[in-house]
């Protein structure tokens, strides 16, 4: 199917009009890439120096980290050979799975070798053999015999009195974080800014706004979707960038890397004293403050930092979306949005693709139109993004029925999204009055062969060729008269 | 992607259930001392926990006579004491105290005669089963179930109905039974159980290695044993005991109302109470009963 729209401009020779031909589009729409960021944590531990990844396999925090980062199919591998010390064959191995699932053993073991768990041995007839990396082994047999243990002994209440009890903490974490995200979205209409650095912030919001010339900075259509990502992916979103722009700031990635991870392997809620770190990482631990990952408090003499659940969280959330926090959203089949929350951060996301109408002290009322969503469109969310929010975010009450979403909604949005896609504009030029059938072919023949001819009527003998070949066309009809 | 309505996590969390026979007439005789098994259990207790950080194992020791609970991870992460070390030596004076426990049991009831002593495999099953349904009934997501039963006695055929309900129970509630046979008898009821739920059945040749065997095997979750190349079961000893005797028979009388076994004419069921009114030829003319 084909639409034309034309607009005549007077040409020279021939009536050239300069066309926009809007040819049907129904290419695959984007789907949601919300584990990816996670994913990319582990690809850029993997993209280490050989020698500095040996480094951090030194903890045994970052090798149970990095295990529970793997496949399924990975980790039972890992755990297989634990105990094996002599290279096992490639081809063995092979056997460990059904010859249908070949692919998924190949990704298995391509990840393996990537972070270093197992290294490659050739022996002298060329053969492949896999052996575990020696640290990494020692390390979880350690694991396996006393069941590990802690990066460091937490400090004793006597010395810090009364702690945050848990849902204090998590409230403080929720509220440092959506804090950072509102200062990150929209910096101006922040009361309580965190004391980020314009620079440091300038570099998280480097991939997230756009601003153009002049204007205020806007969310860029990577930074709509990171608002819809969960609250995990986005915390590894801002870490990688803390970490990518370490040096920068003249610190080692390395070391920041193994303090992220090591972090996660805290207690919850337990305090741990300052003198236990390095530089660098007191350094980190008040920025990750700032982000919510930890509370700091200070004592008479010591100073302590007490992980909250975001920080626990942390490596966990590499190998998949374990976030198992209550949704808030209720979709009705007529299109009205039910949030509970009291949250402006919410009520922020919410905008982003509904129309918000009133907003009650624990409730966000707002409706999903077909402007809200174009708008959502337009600033590059995809209609599956904005699906799957509302499924991750569903309220207990409607996450037990299925659909989550009511039907009608869910194909709404996708029909809208369609709608949009559904027609693409081409810019090109229209040729006719051609003064005979020959010289209409050759024409036809030269685009169709660049691969510039987009549609030809050869009983009226006109064509449309893309805008970009206007010019050999052009002289081509020069050359002929 | 997690869709928010399926109640279990991604595929591969999974909550272990592990019945370990402590059976002190088995492990007085066995090959491998009950201390080195308790090590390569402590392994793979570990090994599972270390996989994914949701995983969730519970074991429960089965006795002569009774059966227990001896340790929860769940409970173990919640009290707050991190000190995994610690846990498990509790967990082994736990075992302890289990098995003096269960031998003053025994001793009382006065139950076990001669070497042949069962362990009590269908109230830990069932034990294990109630704690798996009261995980599907908290209402939170949970992680993906399965039982591993380590069995070293022999069957003990008076359990036979229990064991079977139990069975049953597990494949309708959807939860694989493992077996893995630490002895040197095969054992049917667990053949059968594996071959039921769809679990796998081992009986390992190289019993000092039995960490890579629960390594290799059992410590896979359910999603990926899709793709994996597990062993098979050769053969399932499909005979069933009698209600009567309890006795392992090849055939036998079945109840024509409620199905019930018995090895011998009786003219009333003593499980329904239906009154046979015909009087059965001999035994040669008897149904095949599987």
């Amino acid at each position: 199917m084909c639409f034309i729209w034309t607009k005549i401009i007077r040409g020279t020779t021939f009536n050239e009009f300069s066309v926009l031909g809007i040819l049907s589009n129904l290419g695959a729409a984007k789907m949601p890439q919300v584990m990816v960021v996670a994913r990319n944590f582990m690809d850029m531990v993997a993209a280490l120096p050989a020698a500095k990844l040996d480094m951090l396999y030194d903890s045994a925090f970052i090798c149970e980290a990095v295990l529970r980062s793997f496949p399924p199919l990975a980790k039972k591998y890992a755990l297989q050979m634990l105990y094996v010390s002599a290279p096992m064959p490639a081809a063995a191995m092979e056997e460990w799975v059904l010859d249908e699932y070949a692919s998924k053993h190949k990704v298995a073991i391509d990840r393996l070798l990537q972070l270093r768990v197992f290294v490659e041995v050739r022996d002298r007839r060329k053969e492949v053999s896999y052996k575990m990396n020696d640290k990494f082994q020692g390390n979880m047999q350690k694991y396996l015999v006393d069941g590990g243990s802690l990066p460091r002994e937490p400090i004793s209440s006597s010395v810090t009195g009364r702690l945050p009890t848990l849902t204090e903490l998590e409230n403080y974490a929720l509220e440092q974080w959506e804090c950072f995200l509102l200062q990150l979205i929209n910096s101006s209409q922040v009361e309580r800014g965190t004391s980020f650095s314009s620079s440091m912030m300038k570099t998280f919001q480097r991939g997230l706004l756009s601003s153009r010339d002049g204007d205020a900075p806007k969310l860029s259509e990577n930074g709509f979707q990171f608002l819809l990502m969960e609250t995990n992916a986005q915390l590894w979103y801002i870490m990688r960038e803390y970490i990518s722009s370490a040096e920068e700031r003249g610190v080692d990635p390395t070391e920041l890397i193994s303090f992220l991870l090591e972090l996660s392997f805290h207690t919850l809620g337990a305090a741990y004293s300052f003198n236990t770190l390095t530089d660098v990482q007191r350094i980190a631990i008040r920025d990750l403050a700032e982000l919510g990952l930890v509370k700091v408090q200070q004592g008479r003499k010591d100073s302590w930092f007490i992980p909250t659940k975001l920080a626990t969280n942390l490596s966990s959330s590499l190998s998949d979306s374990s976030a198992s926090k209550e949704g808030i959203v209720v979709v009705e089949t007529n299109f009205r949005l039910y949030a509970y929350s009291a949250s402006r951060l919410h009520c922020e996301i919410l905008r982003l693709f509904s129309r918000v109408e009133y907003q009650l002290p624990n409730l966000i009322v707002g409706a999903i139109t077909k402007e809200s969503l174009y708008g959502a469109f337009d600033n590059g969310i995809t209609a599956e993004q904005i699906i799957s929010f509302l499924k991750q975010n569903a309220h207990p009450r409607v996450a037990d029925k299925i659909p989550v979403v009511p039907e009608n909604v869910t194909d709404q949005i996708r029909l809208w999204e369609t709608d949009r896609n559904r027609v693409d504009m081409v810019l090109s030029h229209v040729y006719e009055d051609f003064p005979s059938k020959d010289m209409f072919e050759q024409c036809c023949d030269l685009a169709r062969d660049n691969g510039f001819l987009l549609w030809e009527d050869s009983k009226k003998m006109r064509l449309i060729v893309r805008v970009e070949f206007h010019q050999e066309m052009r002289e081509f009809l020069r050359r002929q008269r | 992607m997690t869709s928010a309505h399926s109640k279990l996590y991604s595929d591969d969390v999974s909550l272990v259930v592990v019945i370990v026979d402590t059976n002190p007439f088995f492990w007085a005789g066995a090959a491998l001392p009950f201390a080195d098994f308790f090590g390569h259990l402590i392994h793979f207790v570990n090994s599972l926990l270390l996989l994914n950080h949701l995983n969730q194992v519970v074991v429960i020791a089965a006795g002569v006579s009774s059966c227990a609970y001896v340790f929860d991870s769940g409970n173990a992460a919640a009290s707050g004491s991190p000190d995994v070390a610690a846990t498990f030596a509790k967990a082994s004076r736990k075992v302890e105290e289990f098995v003096k426990q269960d031998a003053r049991d025994t001793a009382g009831n006065g139950t076990v005669a001669g070497g042949g002593a069962a362990s009590l495999f269908s109230g830990a099953l069932s034990l294990a089963l109630c704690y798996i349904q009261r995980v599907f009934r908290s209402g939170t997501r949970h992680p993906q179930p399965r039982i591993l039963c380590l069995q070293g006695s022999p069957d003990g055929p008076e359990q036979y109905v229990a064991v079977m309900n139990s069975i049953f129970s597990a494949q309708r509630s959807m939860v694989p039974i493992d077996s893995c046979i630490v002895g040197t008898q095969d054992s049917a009821f667990l053949q059968q159980a594996s071959y039921i739920t769809g679990g796998v059945y081992l009986k390992p040749q190289e019993l000092s290695g039995l960490f890579q065997y629960l390594a290799a095997v059992f410590a896979s979750d359910l999603h990926s044993r899709a793709f994996l190349r597990l062993p098979k079961t050769l053969g399932v000893d499909f005979r069933a005991s009698c209600f009567c005797h309890k006795k392992t028979i090849d055939m036998g009388y079945v109840c024509s109302v409620c199905l019930s076994i018995f090895c011998k004419y009786h003219k009333k069921c003593s499980t329904c109470g239906s009154e046979f009114s015909r009087v059965m030829p001999d035994l040669n003319s008897m149904p095949d009963q599987k």
